[in-house]
This record gives C-alpha cells, sequence and structure tokens, in this order.
C-alpha cells in the first residue's frame, strides 16, 4: 500500500503548518509578556518544545511540498 | 482520521516517498551540522573547514569524519566547566535529564538532554510504540527500576503521552512483579529479551501459564533480539514481541512494524547510513552487511552528527505491505565490537544465541567463554536445561549442541551443562560472553 499525498491532503498539511505558526508565534508572545514569572515561562518553554515536534512533523512535509520536484 | 491511516502515528510523513523523505533529511542535517558547529565545542573542531552547504546529496556525507564513542569519552575527560565537557550544546542551565551508557564498552558517557531534546525522543518512541501496535487501551507494565539508563525511560514517557496507563515496576522481586501484572491487569510490556525470559520462567515456577497473564504486547530494548528469540518469546508469551534498535547516544533509530519482518529506519527523524565494514567508507547495496551511522536530526542538547553505532545490521530495500516509506533493515547481526577472532576464525556471540534459542528449547540459560589455553584459544560453553535430564540425556544435548555450533561457527566448543539456577540472570543488559583472554594475560 503506497498513500501519494493527494491534493486534499497535501492542503490540510499546508493549513495545519500555518497554523503551528501562528500558535509558534503567540507562544512567543505570552512569554514575551510573561517574563519573570515562572509559570508563565516554564510552560511556554514546554509548549515550544512540542511546537518543535510539530514542525518536524508537518512543517518539514509542507516545506517540502511547496518545492518544486526535483 | 480516515481508517486506512488509523495504523500511523503521523501517516503522511510515514508514508512519503522516499525521494521527499530524503530531501527532508538533508535540509535537516544541514541546519543540524550548522547548530553543532556553532554550539559544541567537539563539532567546532571535527568540522573546521566543512559547511553546511556542502551537503547536497547524500554521497557529500561521506566526506565528513565520523564520530566515534571513543571521540565522546574523549571529549568527557575535561569536565572543569561542565561534566558534559565538550559535547554540551546547550546552557548547563537548559539540561533537563542526566543519562549516561552503561559503560558495556569502557568509561560511561554522560548524556545530557534539555527538555525539548527529551520531548523530540520522546515523539521518536511515539511512532515506535504506535507502530508497534499499542494504543490507548494499553496498561503498560515496565518491569524495571530505570536508574540513569535511557530505554525504558524513554518508553514510559513516550507510552504516557500516546495514552497508555504505564505501571512502573521498579523495586519488586520478579514474583512481585508476576503478581502486579496479573493485579492490574497489563496487557503491555517493556523488557529486556533476557527478562522477558527469565519472567516467564518465574511465572511457570509459581505455577502459571505465561501466556494466561493477559500480556498481549512486548517490547524489547536493551539487548540484540536474534529472530529464534524473539519467536520463543512470541511462543511463552502468547503475545506479538517487537524489537527496536538504538542506543543512549542516538536515540532509538530503527524499529518493528506490525508485520514484524526487519526493522524500519525512524525517518526522517535520523539519517542513516550503512556503511561497509571494511573501511567504512562506501553505502553497501541492499541484502549486504554494513555497519550503522547516525545522524539524529532533532537533538540540540547532545548533537551528533555521523556517529558510529558498531552496530551490524543487513541492509534492507524500502516499502513494505504497512504502506511506510521508510528504508528498511533486514536483520541486527551484532556489533562490529563484539565480532572477535578466535582461533583465526571471525565469531559472533550473536549466533550462540540464535542456535540455541532456535534449536534447542530444553536449554534455559547459557554462558560462553573465551579465555587463552597455553598458546591457543579456548571456547567454552555452560549451560542449564529447563528440566532435570538424566545423564545420558545430557550428554546426547551436548554432543549435538556441539555439533549445530561447529557447524554454525566453525569453532569446536568445551560443552557443560550446570544445575538449574547456577548461572546468572540478568535484568538489564546480559552478559553471557566473557572474552577473558586478554584479561587474564594482563592479569598474569
Amino acid at each position: 500500500m503506497s498513500l501519494e499525498l493527494d491534493l486534499a491532503q497535501a492542503d490540510l498539511v499546508r493549513a495545519m503548518n500555518q497554523k503551528i505558526l501562528e500558535i509558534e508565534r503567540a507562544v512567543l508572545e505570552l512569554k514575551e509578556m510573561g517574563r519573570g514569572l515562572p509559570m508563565v515561562e516554564k510552560n511556554t518553554g514546554a509548549i515550544q518544545s512540542f511546537i518543535r515536534n510539530l514542525k518536524f512533523g508537518v512543517s518539514d512535509l509542507a516545506d517540502v511540498l511547496n518545492q518544486p520536484e526535483s | 482520521m480516515e481508517p486506512q491511516l488509523s495504523g500511523y502515528w503521523n501517516p503522511y510523513l510515514e508514508t512519503l516517498d522516499r525521494d521527499k523523505l530524503i530531501r527532508i533529511e538533508l535540509k535537516n542535517f544541514r541546519e543540524q551540522m550548522a547548530f553543532a558547529k556553532a554550539h559544541s565545542a567537539l563539532y567546532r573542531r571535527r568540522l573546521e573547514g566543512f559547511e553546511p552547504g556542502d551537503i547536497r546529496s547524500l554521497d557529500d556525507l561521506k566526506n565528513l569524519p565520523l564520530t566515534e564513542k571513543e571521540d565522546l569519552r574523549l571529549a568527557q575527560l575535561d569536565q572543569s566547566e561542565s561534566i558534559y565537557g565538550d559535547l554540551l550544546g546547550v546552557n548547563p542551565a537548559e539540561v533537563t535529564t542526566f543519562r549516561q551508557t552503561s559503560g558495556t564498552t569502557g568509561k560511561p558517557v554522560y548524556v545530557p538532554e534539555s527538555y525539548e531534546s527529551w520531548q523530540w525522543r520522546i515523539e521518536v518512541w511515539c511512532h515506535i510504540l504506535w507502530m508497534a501496535g499499542f494504543r490507548e487501551t494499553d496498561r503498560v507494565f515496565i518491569p524495571f527500576g530505570y536508574n540513569v539508563y535511557v530505554a525504558f525511560w524513554e518508553g514510559h514517557y513516550a507510552a504516557e503521552k500516546l495514552g497508555c496507563e504505564v505501571v512502573p515496576g521498579g523495586a519488586l522481586d520478579t514474583k512481585g512483579r508476576i503478581n502486579k501484572i496479573i493485579e492490574v491487569g497489563a496487557t503491555g510490556l517493556f523488557n529486556t529479551p533476557t527478562y522477558g525470559l527469565h519472567l516467564a520462567e518465574t511465572a511457570r515456577q509459581m505455577g502459571l501459564d505465561p501466556r494466561e497473564l493477559g500480556v498481549r504486547r512486548m517490547l524489547c530494548a536493551g539487548e540484540p533480539l536474534p529472530p529464534a528469540t524473539r519467536s520463543t518469546l512470541e511462543a511463552v508469551w502468547g503475545a506479538e514481541v517487537y524489537d527496536h534498535i538504538g542506543g543512549t547516544e542516538p536515540c532509538a533509530w530503527a524499529a518493528m512494524c506490525r508485520e514484524r519482518s526487519g526493522l524500519h529506519l525512524m525517518e526522517p527523524f535520523f539519517l542513516v547510513e550503512i556503511l561497509d565494514l571494511e573501511t567504512q567508507t562506501k553505502e553497501v547495496e541492499e541484502g549486504e552487511l554494513g555497519v550503522a551511522v547516525v545522524t539524529p536530526l532533532g537533538r540540540r542538547s547532545f548533537p551528533l552528527i555521523r556517529f558510529n553505532t558498531k552496530d551490524v545490521v543487513q541492509k534492507g530495500g524500502h516499502g513494505c505491505p504497512c504502506g511506510r516509506g521508510s528504508m528498511r533493515i533486514d536483520g541486527v547481526t551484532g556489533r562490529t565490537d563484539h565480532l572477535t577472532k578466535i582461533r583465526g576464525v571471525l565469531f559472533s556471540p550473536v549466533t550462540v544465541e540464535e542456535v540455541l534459542r532456535g534449536e534447542f528449547p530444553e536449554i534455559t540459560e547459557y554462558e560462553v567463554t573465551v579465555r587463552k589455553e597455553r598458546a591457543m584459544d579456548g571456547i567454552s560453553l555452560r549451560f542449564e536445561t529447563r528440566e532435570e535430564m538424566s545423564e545420558d540425556s545430557v550428554k546426547e544435548l551436548r554432543a549435538r549442541v556441539g555439533e549445530r555450533l561447529k557447524m554454525k561457527t566453525n569453532l569446536r566448543f568445551r560443552i557443560s551443562s550446570v544445575p538449574l539456577g547456577r548461572l546468572p540472570r540478568y535484568t538489564l543488559k546480559h552478559k553471557r560472553f566473557k572474552d577473558l583472554r586478554g584479561l587474564e594475560d594482563h592479569e598474569s
């Protein structure tokens, strides 16, 4: 079985990537707003680690889908 | 999620075609290389003169030096600024987890993980566990105190993350662990192959049939798992048994899918090269044996570039009935540092395990020792049988074992049997192969 991404799936991957980037920006803003508050700094730091995993699993894929075939 | 996608942790990535997978891996390799050069003193030195932009294809990787375990040990000799020496890739204050290698082959290497890098490892393990069929409905029992060793910690956190209920089983003896498996109704086990066999043996001594304890799935870690041992575990537990391969330094970089035939490289988390055993400069062809060289592509607290795992594997193809596009390895045959010459013959201890577990179910435990006997190397095997046997039967068994080992290894073993329970049982890495030649030379 091979699951070549169809157009709808490729669009979904790109849309998820956009949402990940939005969340990343929002978390950075929150971290900045909460600078000096351990609760905010540590929790936003943890969220950033999970965002990195999402980028690894989704954004890298979106990037390669946006590139022309080699 | 569409039903055909439910077997994947990340279906779009796992079923991606090879060309795209490799493009992602090369991009991440360049980023990881740039990070390592900027943040790790070790790689600033080692990669001087090499630039990430030089890496445009898999062939270009071969120009970069390999990182050997000894390089890591040397880089930790100077601990004046940090116990991690020159290996640390982040500010020391960012390290949240200390792990270390087992020290089987020398001084242990300390491995620092930041929260971010640790979560990256956990994500890799989520892929592994999901691929092996672990789900939210599983209750996973881990019959160990994990100490500073990494695999069961990774398994613990990843199982929790994907929604399993995790029951840690440290600080209990083996009977206590079996009672706990029954008490909580564990459906999954993470253990070393050796300990999986020992648990089953102990259960039988308690009058229990391991097949009736309710364990449906087992993931093995910490030791090689030859096919014969995996089959034995599946038979005695009545469970699906999964293997993976990895190490403390690089993380787990290949694992088994539900087909349970060979292992998938965990792409694109790692860039894995399978290089020829002799020169370690050329990628081997499908079906050939080679040594695995691994670059983890997302860990920043302990960056590694082209780490020589010394694991000897048989390169497989890509494509699998499970639909994953990753490259496969068809078998793990041992480690280059476990291969040794005895009387001029290249010997791998895994061969003995494969013969005994595959062909002699009456043997429950064994130990192989090599020592100098005057000018010659002598190799001996001691074994225990599952049940008491007559003298004649043991004699006949010794002869059959000797014949099979001679055929498989081209070596004649001195073989003896010992009473049940005489040989040590291991929970983590076993030490069934003892090469005393250098040691005894040194002592004399």
